[in-house]
């Protein structure tokens, strides 16, 4: 093929045939606005931000599918070409929620909110997972978007998370088309494709088939190379973006795929294959059970040493001087088994060790369902008695055969039921935690670099044998790093050929990491048929609890549930709160009384699905019951005569100032309720708040109704308008609450807000609610909610808010989502839709 | 067997059909006369027949649809003295009768007969071709649609078919497509494209596999002229595409069906297999050194099917969804070769043309349009149907006189040309010649041929919205403006029907409009803002009465409009009180009725049960 000369923008560009004119472009250092296009990927042009003009041809050509030929002339840039790209983006974004792109107070909430909420649904930005790495979001920036003509369509979409490691929120998707093509690149025939026509247009599998029936092997390149938070993977989704990415290798079976091993603060988030090609694909487990492994919250951290029937903690020099005080005498009756996923140099050291002290060394291989017979010979070995002492690399052995033993230590990453019966445990680091070197099946060495903090103190193996080889006064294991071995290592043999093809079948994948079953410790895997220790019964939604009678999504997130729980409604008065516990195990959380009736005895609440715990109790159905609801808790808000009274409302406050609105109304007050939302779609309750207010003011951030901002510029505007308010009382989300008090200290009103700090037991005992009011200390569960607001040290609030962020991330379920299976997000839908045209 | 035979022997069929037997019966048994129960019909005349021992001297045929859908069931009758009438609007019960008189008695039945096909004249019934909806009429298309039985090859080929294809095969391929190019044949597909010229790029294509297809997915709501021709002279569009394969090079051709059309593809089955035993498909065509065959893909009814490059991936199997041009099909078509693709019509007035020349085709029509174009009329019309004229004929032509105006006295507001493609041309256009730069100019488009007329009473905005409905449900949803515009407009739409909307919006839609036409992918988001741009451009007051004094001047939309009942006219008949479904009128015997605002729903029965006119709408 030869080169062409053709014009863009007045600059003569020189390309090879065949080439597009977006690709010349770019050659020529020409910046075209794409989303759909992607450098792996074929030309689509399905999201038409790329146009141009050429000379001589009639309309507005895609560059992206547009050949380059010889002597064109293309203008990339003219007032023309902007106002129809620009209006491409708006049509585009009033297809995804855009609230936050077009919030004046973006900037704010963004400093205040470094992280994005875990939300259910992405219903903005700022609930969204991707929001550090969204094109979509980049390109409205840039274009200086922020004034959108449309409203937003939102389709209320089910999110989907019935399948293993993935969630996907069609709800963001934009129909780039990236994902099934990409499917379609590596696989041949893709697993997922758009299906349906018009404004049902959605990506998904054949006839609604779960993911795991489809032909997806799980490789997460429709995740990786999605441009919006719509696919995301599971477990690294609420991490944020990550910090470091390093080419590295997965070891749990022969294959040792090349991956990129994602990291963010040194933790590892994700791996994900160096490229889009089926040549550098990796199967589910390199994809995405790896780094759930690395981060078990389960891991090994301490050394630990058998007293009597316990195991006991201790620090590394007491463990180690055991162990070599006990294992030089065995010499022959000693076995070494380790796991081939460990790096060469580990394995050499171990083999080292074992030559030192004419002991036996067994290597156990990875494979599908094998490992135990791999084993046999050495196990029939040992029920002989033909071994009395040995090290074990991983959960090899049962705690009968250990016992059984003189002496025994395990080196491993995860607890088993065999490392019970251990004489000395030692916790190791593993996987993107090592450094070393690993040959594959067909030879080749790959680097493993170290990426990851081990989890408290576990240390790499290589360490542990030479400080365990030193102690036994050992020569020949002087290293100071796994890089002054590899050279030593020399010819090994390649690992055994795995049995099965992982990559293409999600029944063909390793079964077992170090002798433990994979599943036990990434349940998700279970989907696929993998083996796995069954869980001790789980807590089931309790007999006695409390009786969940209405359950409805009013808007996207937004939970409306009435619960049968007559002391409480009893008691209950405007502004105090409940703490739940959807089962035994949950977590307790707080959730502030919406309504209560004493002679039915129900409470009802709103619940805003942004964690784990919301999540659980959101997914009860109707008839089922929640283990604990504990209250009234909180000092009830004083129903006294003031005057004019406004309160304010946002997300879950909308509904919180519902009974103190009532009351405050009772009580002789004018009651001004002023509510926000992001959007229009997101607002509640509108109807049940207007019975109990004089004037009902609706504020949205993206203008979609109302007054366009939040609670506080419609409190200054009403100021302004000469009304005088004797109180203002604000519930919402810390940052709105903050926002409000912001805006009335200057003008002197009193004004009240409910804190909504970290709770665990709502008695002042924990002092989890700890909160700074006027440099007192207070309890926002007995002492509150209701605090002054110009008086609370809203930074410190903030950070004691985030303190738990990466256990509230661990705690985000990663099993299948049985109940989202059951009771789909769809009952929402209707509501979603009804608030949209209201 | 040489052609010559071939000829000879399909004339001796065609002789007996129309000769060998005293009597006989065609029926009109196309979809359009099935649905009327031309099949109950052909039954009584069977059993009539038996009855009277009149079937071995009576030849009984199904033939293909003369266009007049309004008037089915048509019966054409050849008595004993050669005379053939058609009658119109013929039910199972009529049948004896008309055996009785017109056959046995030989006393054509004057008051049910339509007009005179052949023979004498007859006392107050007009001649076929001076019917006032046929005399402007010129059928090239629709050549043999109603007049030969679909099912026999012989029938066509004894009227001129197939000699077109044999004639070309006597030219090189070049030569056929200089012939098209001179004929001056545009597309009928919608966008008018050149056929010659759309033939010489795939010719000079390189490449030894090309495929030729031909597009009968006729996706358009109301548009139903290749079903016709389908029906009634499948061969006369196999032909074609066969005269097309010659002509390209290529050596297969598909016909796309749409599957909601299994008479259609019944008679495309039939006719295929009759080519092979002639001898007109497979190895040596016609004993020539050109090879081709012909598939039939049926199409599960997706519009943007319709669309070449969505048409050709759904032959593939994959999901019909277009792509971008270039590659034009004439490069890079079905399974990536060259392929050409042209629609029914096209391909039928290509089996003509080859056969009587492109000097003769030029004949009709205008500089730029030449030829004739068929449409299917339909909307508040009296004679809904199907009709082929030649181009630039003025519009009031078409709605007056072939149509016979609008029913009930009521006037003519507009006519929707192109389906959801199109736009509307309203009625100040009336004497505009009908061809495809006329309509571009007035912003609609010729399109397939659909022609929905829109009488005083339909709401622009309605109509609008009708035709969005179905663009927003049929956007393949692959482009963005396509995608998120069409459902934007119709919200909009809806919300102005519903008297929610502020004038502002006129803009956004111009806008939303505007971005579709410059940036959608395919034709389908391009023009699917028409109906809404030409409404607005011609109607802009009746959207504002919508937005600004929250009323719908033509009182369709419901949300909008109150009923009353005019004291001066109201003769207290009470005929609109029983037509209430609510008991919302109340009202004693010959005293004025009154309807009561809080329990009317705005269905409208009582408007139209008055006849007094004394129901008005605000
Ligand atoms: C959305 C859409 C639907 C179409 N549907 C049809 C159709 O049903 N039948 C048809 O013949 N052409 C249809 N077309 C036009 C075809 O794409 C193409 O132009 C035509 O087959 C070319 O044939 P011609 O040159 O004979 O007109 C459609 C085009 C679009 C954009
Ligand atoms: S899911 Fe993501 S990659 Fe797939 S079409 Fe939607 S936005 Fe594009
Ligand atoms: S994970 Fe891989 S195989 Fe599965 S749908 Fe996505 S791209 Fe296709
Ligand atoms: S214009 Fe509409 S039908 Fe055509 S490709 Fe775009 S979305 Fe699909
Ligand atoms: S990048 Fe060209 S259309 Fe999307």
């Amino acid at each position: 093929m030869g080169t062409i000369s053709l014009t863009i923008d007045g600059q003569g560009v020189e390309v090879q045939e065949g080439k597009t004119i977006l690709q010349a472009s770019r050659e020529a250092g020409i910046v075209i606005p794409t989303i759909c296009d992607h450098k792996d990927l074929n030309p689509y042009g399905a999201c038409r931000m790329c146009v141009v003009e050429i000379e001589g041809v009639r309309g507005f050509p895609t560059s992206c599918t547009t050949p380059a030929s010889d002597g064109m002339v293309v203008k990339t840039q003219s007032a023309e070409l902007t106002t129809l790209r620009n209006r491409t983006l708006e049509l585009m974004l009033s297809g995804h929620p855009n609230s936050c792109l077009v919030c004046v107070h973006r900037e704010a909430c963004e400093k205040y909110r470094p992280g994005a909420t875990k939300a259910g649904r992405a219903t903005r930005c700022g609930f969204c997972s991707n929001r550090e790495e969204c094109s979509l979001r980049e390109m409205a920036l840039r274009a200086g978007e922020n004034e959108l003509g449309l409203p937003t369509l939102y389709s209320a979409h089910n999110v989907e998370r019935s399948d293993p490691f993935m969630d996907r929120d069609y709800n963001l998707c934009i129909l780039c088309g990236r994902c099934w093509r990409i499917c379609e690149k590596i696989h041949g025939k893709p697993a997922i494709s758009i299906i349906n026509r018009g404004k049902w247009a959605r990506l998904g599998t054949a006839f609604h088939k779960s993911h795991v029936f489809s032909g997806c092997t799980f490789c997460g390149s429709c995740i990786d190379i999605c441009p919006t938070g719509t696919l995301t993977d599971r477990f690294a989704r609420w991490y944020g973006k990550p910090d470091d990415r390093n080419l590295s290798a997965c070891t749990l079976c022969a294959e040792g795929c090349s991956l990129f091993a994602l990291t963010k603060s040194r933790r590892l988030v994700a791996t994900r294959m160096t490229s889009f090609q089926w040549e550098a694909s990796l199967c589910a487990l390199g994809r995405f059970a790896l780094a759930q492994i690395v981060n078990a919250p389960e891991r090994l951290i301490r050394p630990a040493v058998q007293e009597g029937e316990d195991q006991i903690p201790c620090d590394w020099d007491t463990a180690l001087e055991l162990a070599a005080s006990e294992l030089p005498r065995f010499t022959e009756s000693l076995a070494i088994v380790v796991s081939e996923s460990t790096t060469r140099e580990d394995r050499f050291l171990y083999a080292r060790l074992a030559e030192r002290l004419g002991a036996s060394l067994i290597v156990v291989p990875s494979s599908r369902n094998g490992v135990e017979k791999e084993l046999q010979g050495f196990t029939a070995d040992l029920e002989k008695g033909r071994f009395r002492a040995v090290i074990s690399g991983g959960d090899f052995l049962s705690a009968e055969l250990l016992k059984g033993l003189n002496f025994s230590v395990v080196i491993d990453c995860l607890p088993s039921s065999g490392a019970r019966g251990a004489k000395v445990v030692l916790p190791a680091a593993v996987l993107s935690e090592v450094e070393g070197t690993w040959r594959n099946v067909s030879g080749e060495v790959k680097e493993l670099p170290a990426v990851s903090l081990p989890p408290g103190q576990a240390r790499p193996e290589w360490q542990i044998i030479c400080q365990l080889a030193q102690k036994m006064g050992l020569e020949g294991f002087e290293f100071k790093s796994a890089r002054e071995v590899t050279s030593l290592v020399g010819s090994d043999p390649a690992p055994r050929p795995f049995d099965g093809e992982p990559r293409r079948g999600l029944r063909q994948l390793p079964s077992r990491f170090r002798g433990h079953l994979a599943a036990d410790w990434v349940r998700p895997l279970e989907a696929f048929g993998m083996p796995s220790t069954p869980l001790e019964e789980m807590t089931e939604s309790s007999k006695e609890g409390f009786e969940i009678l209405e359950r409805r999504e009013v808007v996207p997130n937004m939970y409306f549930i009435k619960i049968m729980a007559p002391q409480v409604a009893k008691f209950a008065k405007p502004g105090q709160f409940v703490i739940l516990m959807a089962r035994e195990t949950s977590e307790r959380s707080p959730f502030t009384l919406v309504d209560w009736n004493g002679a039915e005895g129900t409470i009802s609440l709103i619940i805003e699905e942004v964690g784990r715990s919301s999540r659980e109790l959101i997914s009860l159905p109707v008839g089922a019951r929640v283990a604990h609801v504990s209250g009234p808790l909180g000092m009830p808000l004083p129903m006294e005569k003031k005057g004019t009274v406004v309160l304010g409302g946002g997300c879950y406050g909308i509904g919180a100032i519902y009974p103190i609105a009532r009351g405050l109304r009772e009580a002789g007050n004018h009651v001004i309720v002023v509510i926000e939302a992001s959007s229009s779609y997101l607002l509640f309750m509108e109807d049940e708040l207007k019975t109990v207010s004089d004037e009902l003011i609706i504020a949205t951030k993206d203008g979609s109704r109302g007054t366009r901002g939040g609670v506080q510029e419609v409190f200054v505007n009403l100021v302004q308008r000469g009304v005088d308010v004797a109180m203002f009382v604000a519930v919402g989300c810390t940052f709105m609450m903050r926002m409000a008090a912001e805006a009335t200290k200057p003008l002197g009103i009193p004004t009240l807000v409910a804190l909504n700090p970290i709770m665990v037991d709502g008695t002042g005992m924990c002092g989890a609610c700890r909160v700074s009011i006027e440099g007192r200390t207070r309890f926002a569960c007995v002492d509150g909610p209701f605090f002054d607001a110009h008086g609370v040290d809203w930074d410190e609030l903030f950070s004691r808010r985030s303190a738990y962020s990466r256990e509230e991330i661990e705690a985000m379920p990663q099993m299948v989502d049985l109940n989202a299976l059951i009771h789909p997000h769809g009952s929402g839908g209707g509501c979603g839709s009804s608030c949209s045209h209201r | 067997m040489s052609f010559k035979k071939i000829q000879e022997q399909a004339n001796l069929e065609w002789e007996q059909f129309t000769r060998s037997k005293p009597l006989r019966v065609l029926i009109g048994s196309a979809t359009c006369g099935r649905a009327a129960g031309s099949m109950e019909v052909m039954q009584a005349f069977e059993d009539e027949l038996n009855k009277r021992s009149l079937t071995a001297q009576t030849g009984v045929h199904e033939v293909g649809c003369l266009g007049m859908c309004y008037a089915e069931v048509l019966v054409e009758l050849t008595g004993a003295d050669g005379r053939r009438v058609l009658y119109e609007g013929v039910g199972p019960g009529f049948v004896p009768t008309l055996v009785e008189s017109h056959l046995v008695e030989g006393n054509p039945l004057l008051d049910k007969a339509m007009a005179v096909m052949e023979g004498e004249d007859l006392e107050g019934v007009a001649h076929f071709s001076q019917l006032p909806n046929i005399q402007h009429q010129v059928r090239v298309v629709m050549r043999n649609c109603g007049v030969i039985d679909p099912a026999r090859v012989n029938h066509y080929i004894a009227r001129g078919g197939y000699s077109g294809m044999h004639r070309a095969l006597s030219m090189t391929p070049d030569q056929v497509v200089s012939e098209m190019t001179a004929s001056g044949l545009r597309g009928r597909g919608g966008a008018g494209f050149p056929t010659g010229v759309k033939w010489g790029f795939a010719r000079k294509s390189p490449g030894d596999v090309k495929y030729v297809i031909c597009n009968a997915d006729e996706g358009d709501p109301g548009a139903f002229m290749d079903r016709s021709v389908l029906e009634g002279d499948p061969h006369a569009v196999l032909e074609g595409l066969l005269i097309a394969g010659y002509a390209i090079g290529a050596s297969q051709g598909y016909v796309y069906c749409r599957a909601e059309y299994p008479l259609a593809i019944e008679r495309l089955e039939e006719a295929i297999e009759q080519m092979r035993e002639k001898g007109f498909l497979g190895e040596r065509v016609m004993d020539s050194s050109f090879s081709f065959d012909i598939k039939i893909k049926k199409g599960a009814g997706a519009f943007v099917c319709g669309e070449e490059t969505s048409l050709m991936q759904s032959i593939e199997g994959k999901r019909g969804m277009p792509r971008s041009r270039p590659p034009f099909p004439a490069v890079s078509g079905l399974f990536g070769r060259p392929t050409n693709i042209n629609n029914v019509e096209t391909l039928a007035s290509v089996s003509a043309i080859m056969e009587k020349g492109a000097q003769w085709y030029q004949g009709f029509g205008t500089e730029k349009s030449r030829g004739t174009k068929t449409f299917a009329l339909a909307g508040k019309i009296n004679r809904t149907g199907l009709i082929e004229v030649p181009m630039g004929i003025p519009l009031r032509t078409i709605i007056e006189d072939i149509g016979g105006g609008v029913p009930g006295g009521k006037k003519f507001k507009a006519v929707q040309t192109g389906g959801p493609s199109g736009g509307c041309v309203p009625a100040q256009f009336m004497d505009l010649p009908v061809d495809y730069e006329h309509l571009a100019e007035v912003g609609s488009i010729m399109g397939s041929g659909g022609m929905i007329v829109i009488d005083e009473e339909s709401c622009m905005v309605d109509v609008a919205r009708y035709f969005l409905t179905f663009t927003e449900n049929e956007s393949c949803g692959k482009c963005v403006p396509c995608r998120m515009g069409t459902q934007h407009l119709l919200k909009t739409l809806t919300d102005i029907t519903e008297g929610c909307a502020t004038p502002e919006q006129i803009g956004t839609m111009r806008k939303v409009g505007d971005s579709m036409k410059k940036a959608s992918l395919c034709g389908l988001g391009q023009t699917a803002p028409n109906p809404v741009l030409t409404t607005l451009r011609y109607f802009e007051d009746e959207y504002r009465a919508h937005m600004e004094d929250r009323k719908c001047p033509a009182g369709v939309c419901r949300a909008l409009i109150t009923f009353h009942i005019d004291p001066d006219t109201c003769t207290g008949c009470m005929a609109c009180a029983s037509a209430c479904p609510v008991d919302a009128i109340s009202g004693e015997k010959k005293k004025t009725h009154h309807i009561d605002q809080d329990l009317c729903i705005r269905c409208g029965s009582c408007r139209q049960a008055c006849k007094f006119n004394a129901v008005v709408v605000n």
